[in-house]
């Protein structure tokens, strides 16, 4: 360092210090202080998966968050987001935060995850960007965060004054770009949106105040709109008449394996042509196959011939298709270093074309898969899907939901455990402590048991 | 009441909506869909990368803490007290500003001393290793503002601070720990995904967590990327990645490490005189020589009644154009306020935002007389633009003047003794004397200063008599070294 750079940086630090000491006598400060001492205070919050560990409520919806998103395999509406990963965690751990006695109940919780999904689909209507696989800012940070905010103000019964300094709040901890997409950071998206959504609602309701104008498009400052280069807000319609939730005319898509939505069509596809093959050829033989030739829409980060990484693989058309035609099925373990590294998958990979018709564009609503054999007899098989099963207009029956939970939480809860949290869910609006729902995944499995017993009680509505 | 904004409708309609209103349609979608989220959460638990951030939130469980400035009662842990620090450092709008425009310390300063205080007993941080942090993390943003065009004017979409502070701060938290190459890479990728904030809350109570939160998130996106946590390692290099933030981005390769040259040898900062945005320090300096031109002497009152008109040649900065700022925040990004305040009393200091001040009748009288004009030829960057006040009497006659370079701007910089009353000023009420001559004494020697652990000492206000038990520091529990050590590396393991 020169010695004007010494200079200059020492007189910026002493500058910066004092600022520092006369700003912390300021009514900002106050509020940011006491909401940060609210975690010199004990761990309230649960955390998946792990009995007994407690962390401050921002940071288990931040863990929660980042393991609902850790393997892609959550949900995925129209327009494009991953809905309730944003949303979910914020209000487990706020439930749990509360005192005893102001518990909500299962419909009060019901609610505010519903208001938290349609905050997230209305942001996205404002913007005809929005309706297509994302390409600058990925939108579970963006819309996911106002959302977690909207839900736990909603939960938290704040003002309408202090819900829409939650928006406003929120807004300035929104945006991450679409480049940490496909990798081990993108779950952080997830994790930081219902995180720090709970953080906005927090310091609303401690009486922070931001721009109430923020999703109001006003040119020359950008509030919302920054996150978008077209942006046309409109008013939703006013509470008190009949409110008609995005979610009773737009369903969500579930996964059936953990990547990339983009992915479940080439799978499909995939599947479909490896059977005519092995019709054809009376089993699966890849010496047949000359080139694999795949039919997807444009979209760079899904595009990737030789992915390196499990983040990679399930950002990867290509690899999802040579599984799928390989394996006969796509499931977890299809996304391991072992598997990832196959020969025999390398050497289909080899084999890959990729064409992006026109027709194909890059929308869940609209996409296709196609995948296409070209044998080297000179046969051509081809495979096509427009609609995977777990798409919204196929969604996955209650039966294939259920195997799907059941699957997943049998990693790591016992099977008790695992039935009671499916009875706490069909039952949400009846439940009168909807902590119990958090409780699920660190409450000794008998307390949960004789609630369990005592809701039985209660008649069916 | 209907709101007449779409961010009020919506405040109305999160607020307003009811469990009677959920249909059975929605309600059992979204049953499946909790069901489904929570199936997914759990088996995300046995991912890598869910071990990586679970491993550093426990931390929080912990008994690390950092000092919290001017405060001796309580500490917290680093981040927050990286963010709060931070907020307190921008709460005023009393912070450098830089060319290209952002605030350059407060996103990295309060994360560095934060840190430095996290280290285990036997790891000394020393004056110089803080420097050295701090330059680099000014350096990264000031590289980083020169990779796009619109950066050199003041902002109208991201704020600055949000966008190449948390980056700064990533990188400067990142040289403090000795992160490796490929670390210091991912601490960049990861601290991308927190940087972003709308210029809109700018004259908001919300703007200072811009900083708080850049600090606080970058040193998150360093201690992550400890932890072994990746992101893109061409984040810098994509339109997806940093270029998300900006319309034209063009990156440039740093110059090479032999006689590396600092952007800040080439380029100074500017050091406010008073609390408000940059751009109203030209006015401020143009308003107080009129004034000196209209009145006999400087005790005398402005003759309000004889003017006519105040008329203010200024950039066209939509966010510092307030007619009539209802709040102190709003005072401080408001050319109107800040010139009329000016000419009543010939200079600005912190009170000059206190609420009787801003609901002075005698201030509202001359902000109704005030309007503004943007010649073409003022261009709205903190190297070029100037500013002009006339003052029209009632007799039309017409005085004026015109400021293109304020003192304290980096074209004329504030004189030692002036940096060094606005810091005494600053810090009066708030530390002991001793403490405040310890943290000047500190900073100038700085490169001298064998543990800067000395400084966080003074900031809390401990006093000399007592600040050699603080000198050794609190004993920092076993569990704490959480943050410096990195996870294993199968996911198999569970960390206790």
């Amino acid at each position: 360092m020169s010695p004007t750079v010494r200079q200059r940086s020492k007189r910026m630090i002493l500058d910066s210090i004092g600022v520092g000491l006369v700003g912390s006598t300021t009514p900002v400060f106050d509020i940011a202080l006491r909401y940060c001492r609210l975690y010199s205070s004990v761990a309230v919050s649960s955390v998946y998966g792990k009995p007994g560990v407690k962390l401050s409520p921002t940071l288990a919806a931040f863990t929660n968050g980042v393991a609902t998103h850790s393997m892609d395999f959550d949900d995925t509406w129209h327009p494009a987001t991953h809905p309730s990963g944003a949303i979910l965690p914020a209000l487990l751990a706020a439930s749990q935060m509360l005192p005893p006695n102001t518990k909500p109940n299962g419909l009060d919780f019901l609610l505010a995850f519903n208001v938290g999904l349609e905050v997230q689909g209305r942001l996205m209507h404002f913007s005809t960007e929005a309706h297509d696989i994302p390409k600058r800012f990925h939108p579970p940070s963006v819309v996911g965060t106002l959302g977690s905010a909207a839900a736990t103000a909603k939960l938290l019964s704040l003002s309408s004054a202090q819900c829409c300094h939650a928006l406003g709040i929120a807004a300035s901890l929104a945006g991450a770009p679409m480049a940490n997409a496909a990798t081990q950071a993108k779950p952080l998206h997830v994790g930081n949106a219902t995180r720090l959504g709970l953080e906005a609602a927090l310091l609303a309701g401690r009486g922070m105040e931001a721009n109430p104008l923020i999703l109001d498009d006003i040119p020359g400052c950008s509030g919302f709109s920054a996150f978008y280069s077209v942006y046309q807000p409109k008013p939703l319609s006013a509470p008190g008449e009949h409110h008609e939730f995005l979610l009773e005319k737009q369903d969500i898509a579930f996964k059936r394996f953990p990547a990339h939505l983009g992915m479940h069509w080439v799978v499909d596809a995939a599947l479909s042509v490896r059977n005519l093959f092995i019709n054809y050829a009376g089993s699966f033989s890849p010496s047949l196959i000359r080139t694999i030739m795949l039919k997807i829409p444009v979209s760079k980060y899904i595009n990737r011939p030789f992915p390196s990484s499990e983040h990679q693989a399930r950002h990867s058309f290509q690899f999802n298709a040579c599984a799928a035609l390989l394996d006969g099925e796509v499931g977890l373990g299809s996304f391991s270093e072992s598997s990832i590294h196959r020969q025999e998958l390398r050497e289909l990979l080899d084999k890959v074309v990729v064409e992006h018709p026109e027709d194909n564009v890059a929308n869940f609503d609209k996409m296709y898969g196609e995948v296409a054999l070209l044998l080297h007899s000179g046969d051509v098989l081809t495979g096509k899907c427009d609609t995977f099963y777990g798409h919204w207009r196929k969604p996955l029956s209650k039966e294939s939901l259920l195997k799907k939970f059941r699957s997943n939480a049998s990693h790591v809860l016992p099977e008790e455990k695992i039935e009671a949290i499916i009875t706490l869910v069909d039952n949400l609006e009846n439940l009168s402590d909807s902590s119990q729902l958090a409780c699920t995944s660190g409450a000794p499995t008998t307390s949960l048991q004789e609630k369990f017993l005592h809701q039985q009680h209660i008649p069916n509505t | 009441m209907w709101a007449k904004t779409v961010t009020g409708n919506f405040a109305k309609v999160i607020h307003g909506l009811n469990a009677n209103q959920l249909t059975d349609e929605v309600i059992q979608r979204s049953k499946r869909m909790i069901l489904d989220t929570l199936g997914v959460g759990l088996l995300g638990t046995s991912t890598e990368v869910f071990h990586k951030v679970a491993q550093y939130s426990k931390i929080y469980s912990s008994d690390l803490s950092s000092t919290i400035w001017g405060h001796l009662d309580f500490r917290l842990p680093p981040l927050y007290a990286a963010f709060v620090n931070g907020v307190a450092v921008h709460s005023m709008d009393f912070d450098d500003t830089w060319h290209p425009a952002t605030h350059p310390s407060g996103a990295v300063l309060p994360a560095l001393i934060a840190l430095s205080e996290a280290f285990p007993q036997k790891k000394k941080i020393s004056g110089l290793d803080l420097l050295l942090a701090f330059n680099v993390g000014i350096e990264v943003q000031g590289r980083l503002l020169h990779f796009s065009r619109e950066a050199r004017n003041i902002p109208r979409r991201f704020h600055p601070p949000a966008v190449v502070g948390t980056m700064g701060s990533a990188a400067a938290c990142a040289k403090l720990l000795a992160l490796d190459q490929l670390e210091c890479k991912n601490a960049l990728a990861i601290a991308a995904s927190y940087a972003g904030a709308p210029l809109a809350n700018a004259a908001t109570q919300i703007k200072p967590l811009h900083i708080g939160n850049a600090a606080k998130n970058g040193l998150e996106a360093a201690c992550l990327a400890l932890q072994g946590l990746q992101g893109n390692k061409q984040i810098l290099d994509m339109e997806s990645g940093m270029g998300a933030f900006y319309t034209d981005y063009n990156p440039q390769t740093l110059p090479t490490l032999q006689s590396y040259p600092w952007l800040l040898d080439q380029q100074d900062v500017a050091i406010k005189r008073f609390p408000a945005h940059l751009a109203t320090h030209w006015v401020a300096d143009a308003a107080s020589s009129v004034r000196r031109k209209l009145v006999e002497s400087s005790e005398s009152l402005l003759p309000i009644d004889k003017i006519e008109k105040v008329i203010l040649k200024v950039p066209e900065v939509k966010y510092v154009n307030r007619p009539s700022p209802a709040s102190e925040h709003e005072a401080r990004h408001s050319f109107q306020f800040v010139a009329c305040s000016a000419l009543l009393d010939g200079s600005m200091s912190v009170q000059s935002f206190s609420s009787e001040n801003i609901d002075r009748p005698a201030l509202r009288e001359l902000l109704c007389k005030t309007q503004l004009e943007h010649p073409p030829d003022n261009t709205p960057s903190f190297d070029s633009l100037y500013c002009q006040v006339s003052v029209t009497l009632r007799d039309s006659s017409t005085i004026s003047d015109r400021c293109t370079t304020f003192y304290g701007h980096w074209r004329k910089p504030l004189e030692k003794e002036d940096l060094e009353k606005k810091f005494q000023s600053n810090v009066l009420n708030i530390l002991p004397t001793e403490s405040m001559e310890g943290i000047i004494e500190t900073v100038y020697n700085l490169e001298k200063v064998e543990d800067c652990s000395v400084l966080s000492t003074f900031l809390s206000g401990q006093s000399a008599s007592t600040s050699r038990e603080a000198a050794l520091p609190l004993s920092v529990p076993a569990n704490s070294y959480v943050l410096f050590t990195k996870s294993m590396q199968n996911s198999g393991q569970t960390l206790a």
